[in-house]
């Protein structure tokens, strides 16, 4: 051992665990909703699901849109809610350790709503893609739209303000002031929402065909772009964890890393410059 | 004042050691590997998720159906749209990570995620062949921006020629693979290519759409240069769109706090 490692330890503390086990499991249920999902509408939407006058509609489709939308609806309203409840009422007290594993908490919800986002952009969305170019539509209320618009979208929705309200109420630097590009990347998939409002009234009357890369789409598009300031949350995350994982007792290395907390970093970088020079 | 005369910087063994944090080098390597596994995965499937998304509804019906690969709007809109997430993220992981990965990543998820979603919504949902609904192939112009980002270490030469290259190239690249469905074949005495006869008999709602645009003018009838008109224009405009798409990138990326929103 080195004598880094020897150091007065009350300043010092181990590496925090990410929630893995915690993580896999919020996950693997994630993952068996939307497989079970997709394979429901792979078996009943060309059989049950063409049209939405039929009786079959209304009982393998409609009910499930009845059903779905109130149970999402309080289960995101209840995860938010709880996390409200218990949030940290003496953050000015966090220990760096404790703040850190909460870092690796956030990381791996927005892990997850990362993976929400791939399943309800790319393979949801473009199963609507190719219904709408083999079915002229007579509804809003397709196979499809019930499972990207009522079920992957307010489920993306979730995913994004559950990481949102996290760490506003668990992390100082979130609690403190309100990250821009955090609240981007969250008001991108709740834009998405009126839209399909937008959207849907368009295709009522001036838009019947289905060419997917259409004007009438583009809302969407400029929506998606929402999750572009990615990199400055990752930017603020990634510069405060730097800070939370220096090594006690280690000098700190001299350099322009420009951190949210840029008045730490700058203390050093001025005890370098800080003498002037002595006019001769 | 003189020069010379400038104090150095004190010592490191005179700087202030850092007071609290992890006890050794190798729990800040533990910690380290436990945020790269997190975030790792985190972008690969944004970028996935993201760029699938952007393509859709940007280039959407051109990407999907080999009969859609037409010699004006194709190599023109793909390239266009192609180049925003090499152009945003590419900004974030040069210039904040120093990874040239920018454009070979993101192109690299956009074909897997259309991959898998040709394989299950085109081909398995909507039971169109898989000879019709592949996507083009892309990743060679990331790789291009990429080397030529590391090689310059600057984003206006990267742009100048990377961006032109990416628009110049989407054609030649993917003609070894669309080649097959331009041999011309004879229908009921009428010349067309293998990409329309198969777009004939698997009728879609886009097809009235795609006339219109597709029969505009001369764009059935223009002699054998569209192609390479197309390429070069898409290529000069692509610099542009390039070094635009490198700002948004530039903006995304900035650590922006503020008090509140209203
Ligand atoms: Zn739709």
């Amino acid at each position: 051992m080195n004598t880094i490692d020897t150091l007065p330890s009350s300043n010092a503390y181990a590496a925090p665990r990410a929630p893995w086990a915690r993580m896999f499991l919020v996950l693997s249920g994630l993952l068996s909703v939307y497989t079970a999902y997709r394979i429901y509408q792979h078996t009943t939407a060309f059989t049950v699901g063409l049209d939405y006058f039929s009786e079959d509609f209304q009982k393998y489709w409609m009910t499930l849109l009845y059903i779905q939308l109130p149970v999402l609806f309080a289960l995101g309203a209840g995860i938010v809610g709880w996390i409200w409840h218990t949030r940290d009422r003496n953050l000015d007290r966090l220990a760096p350790a404790e703040e850190l594993r909460r870092y690796f908490v956030l990381l791996g919800q927005l892990m997850v709503f990362g993976i929400i986002a791939y399943l309800t952009a790319s393979p949801v969305t473009e199963a609507d893609a190719a219904w709408h170019q083999v079915t002229v539509r007579d509804t809003d209320f397709t196979p499809t739209h019930i499972m990207l618009f009522y079920f992957g979208i307010p489920v993306f929705i979730t995913g994004a303000v559950v990481a949102f309200v996290y760490a506003r109420t668990r992390l100082p630097q979130f609690a403190k002031r309100l990250s821009l590009p955090f609240a981007l990347v969250v008001a991108g998939p709740v834009m998405i929402m009126p839209n399909v409002g937008f959207n849907e009234w368009g295709h009522t009357f001036f838009y019947a065909e289905e060419l997917f890369a259409a004007p009438i789409h583009w809302g969407f598009v400029l929506l998606g772009w929402a999750t572009f300031a990615a990199g400055g949350l990752l930017v603020q995350i990634l510069s405060r964890i730097v800070e939370l994982t220096k090594v006690a007792g280690s000098h700190p290395v001299i350099e322009a890393m420009q951190g949210p907390e840029g008045k730490q970093v700058t203390r050093r970088n001025e005890s370098v410059k800080a003498e002037p020079a002595v006019a001769a | 004042m003189k020069v010379d005369k400038m104090p150095l910087p004190p010592a490191q063994t005179e700087l202030r050691a850092t007071e609290v944090g992890l006890t050794s080098a190798a729990e800040q390597h533990r910690a380290y590997v436990q945020a790269d596994l997190l975030i790792i995965p985190l972008i690969v499937m944004l970028f996935m998720g993201i760029f699938s998304f952007h393509f859709a509804l940007l280039v959407g019906d051109w990407d999907y159906w080999v009969d859609w690969r037409d010699r004006r709007w194709w190599p023109l809109v793909t390239p266009l749209a192609l180049t925003v997430l090499p152009g945003v993220f590419g900004y974030l992981l040069w210039e904040k990570l120093r990874l040239p990965l920018g454009a070979s990543l993101t192109i690299l998820c956009l074909t897997l995620a259309a991959w898998i979603s040709r394989y299950l919504n085109f081909h398995l949902f909507a039971d169109f062949p898989m000879n019709f609904v592949w996507p083009s192939t892309y990743i060679g112009l990331g790789l291009i921006i990429d080397c030529l980002l590391l090689l310059t270490r600057s984003f206006f030469w990267t742009g100048l020629f990377g961006g032109f290259a990416f628009g110049l190239l989407v054609y030649p690249l993917n003609w070894p693979l669309l080649a097959p469905f331009q041999v011309p074949v004879e229908l009921h005495g009428t010349m067309l290519t293998v990409a329309d006869l198969m777009g004939y008999e698997y009728i879609r709602t886009a097809i009235p759409e795609y006339v219109r645009i597709i029969e505009e003018s001369t764009l059935r009838t223009f002699g054998e240069a569209v192609t390479p008109l197309t390429a070069v224009f898409a290529g000069f405009l692509n610099i542009m769109n390039y070094w635009f798409w490198l700002w948004i990138g530039y903006l995304g990326s900035k650590a922006i706090w503020i008090r509140k929103i209203v």
